[in-house]
């Protein structure tokens, strides 16, 4: 069955807008870090500059756009109601930015009171948005997969944020009193595979068929997939109420059953693009092709970590797997629905506004060649970064070049926006003058 | 019979059927029909159609293909 898509209840353009404008920005900002810490950043996962730089991305960057994204697509693909859109981005937007400002630079600057005030803010702001969001999707009459994967996406973010705020707790008071690793451990494969895999799932089985023109996702495959996930989610998490310091074996192979999961989501991803009806290869197609490659390379990383400690007991295996699923995975996805998204939205909200002969076409909201220099210096960056972790005196080209493709990028959302602005008060001009035209014309019949 | 135009976005990126329909439906004539073909089915261009003034009848064919014929009320 076709999903139905009610525009009707988009919220205000400005509602997802101040969240896509402000991401790229902190992604400018980790790129500049990166390069000012350079290769102390790549020494270790523990390193202050690599956890600052993982919350950076995760939160300014992943969770702003992911926050934003749901915000719009929610309303319109499961026709639910947001409870007063603006008021709550109004809110949620500049907690989820300051929250993360203060744990970046609770890591950076090494003060326990940052992290307490980056636990208290992130509580308040994302709480706030979760309740929202779990309201309008507990409510909304629409059913399907997609539907029941956000559920478990909004699910799967209330898990990381609880972990979070302990973690935060933990060490804002400076306690031994909990498992701090065995939370680690838990709090980070809630927030990539929970949340982060768990929505770019459910909206992949929407928007993969619809805008890369593929067949479905296998029926069988879309119920499987997230509920393995969440199976594979809840036995991790047991770890917790182990006696020792560290995952047990069967855990472990929990853990490999989770990257089979996710390596073989990609699989099946590339091979519907493989299968598409229309052979014309646009910019989104090209980005979530780099991120299934990356989330499949990622797994299959993992597996051989487990396989030869003699990689996988190195200090910056977890950084080569970080790199591939934070800005290889997920960054190219949300780069690449940005580019759907935000042309999408103006041309939407201008079809509303005025005669639709008379707005510019969805290929006009931002130019071709811009974007794909864009895409092009994000996979050049990602490849650095990749570098870097063998090498890491590349640390510094390689923020150098991630912090231009997040700058490229906020010029070319800037431009759509700009453009967005001088076609609506340009409509809204006409519609002034028609206005006074009409009522000059009746003054004179009467 | 009525004179017809044909749409097919099968193979369009959305929203292109809808801006191209939109389009067509600026220069539809009175007793014109347009048709429309597309893979799935258009919630957005129905309630458009219904607010403007648009009859339509929709029926899916063998191949999957939606097969909506819009023509003024």
């Amino acid at each position: 069955m076709q999903p139905i898509l009610s525009f009707e209840q988009a919220p205000p353009i400005s509602v997802p807008y101040r969240f896509f404008l402000t991401a790229p920005l902190f992604g400018v900002i980790a790129g500049l870090l990166l390069a000012w810490y350079g290769a102390e950043a790549m020494s270790s996962r523990w390193s202050p500059a690599a956890l600052a730089l993982t919350h950076l991305l995760a939160v300014d960057v992943m969770l702003q756009v992911m926050c934003g994204a749901l915000l719009q697509f929610v309303a319109v693909v499961a026709g639910a109601n947001i409870w007063r859109p603006h008021l709550v981005a109004s809110v949620v937007h500049p907690m989820i930015t300051a929250g993360a400002v203060f744990l970046a630079a609770a890591f950076v600057l090494g003060l326990p009171i940052l992290f307490l005030l980056a636990g208290a803010v992130f509580a308040l702001g994302i709480g706030f948005f979760l309740t929202v969001m779990m309201l309008a999707l507990w409510r909304t009459p629409a059913r399907g997969m997609t539907v029941h994967v956000l559920r478990l996406a909004v699910f799967g973010l209330l898990v990381t944020l609880l972990l979070g705020i302990t973690l935060a707790g933990i060490l804002g008071l400076q306690t031994s009193a909990l498992p701090l690793l065995l939370l680690i451990n838990v709090h980070v494969a809630w927030g990539l595979g929970g949340w982060a895999l768990m929505l770019v799932i459910g909206v992949s089985y929407l928007v993969v068929p619809m805008f890369q023109l593929t067949p479905a996702y296998p029926e069988w495959l879309t119920r499987a997939l997230p509920f393995g996930l969440l199976l594979v989610l809840c036995l991790w998490s047991l770890q917790l109420f182990s006696p020792a310091d560290e995952a047990q074996a069967w855990q472990v192979q929990v853990a490999e059953a989770g990257m089979l999961l996710a390596g073989l989501y990609a699989i099946v991803t590339l091979i519907l693009q493989y299968q598409r009806r229309r052979r014309q290869t646009d910019v989104t197609l090209i980005l979530w092709r780099v991120a299934m490659l990356s989330l499949l390379a990622f797994s299959a990383s993992w597996l051989l970590f487990e396989a030869s400690p003699q990689f996988g007991s190195h200090a910056r295996a977890p950084l080569w797997l970080g790199v591939l699923v934070f800005p290889g995975a997920f960054l190219s996805v949300i780069i690449g629905m940005l580019y759907k998204i935000v042309p999408f939205l103006n041309w939407l909200h201008l079809q509303r506004l005025g005669e639709p002969a008379t707005m510019p076409n969805m290929k006009q909201m931002m130019p071709e060649g811009a974007v794909r220099w864009q895409m092009r210096l994000h996979i050049s960056a990602l490849a650095l970064l990749l570098m870097a972790v063998l090498w890491p005196a590349w640390a510094l080209p390689a923020g150098l070049a991630f912090a231009a493709s997040c700058l490229l990028l906020e010029w070319n959302l800037l431009g759509a926006v700009w453009l967005y602005c001088r076609v609506r008060d340009r409509a809204v001009k006409d519609r002034a003058v028609k206005d006074q035209i009409r009522a000059v014309g009746q003054d004179h019949e009467t | 019979m009525p004179e017809s135009r044909i749409i097919d976005g099968r193979e369009m990126v959305p929203p292109e059927p809808l801006e191209k329909t939109l389009e067509a439906l600026d220069s539809l004539a009175p007793g014109e029909e347009l048709t429309v073909l597309l893979h799935c089915e258009p919630h957005p261009l129905y309630s458009i159609l219904n607010k403007n003034g648009y009859r339509y009848s929709a029926r899916f064919l063998a191949d999957g293909t939606n097969e909506i014929r819009i023509s003024k009320r």
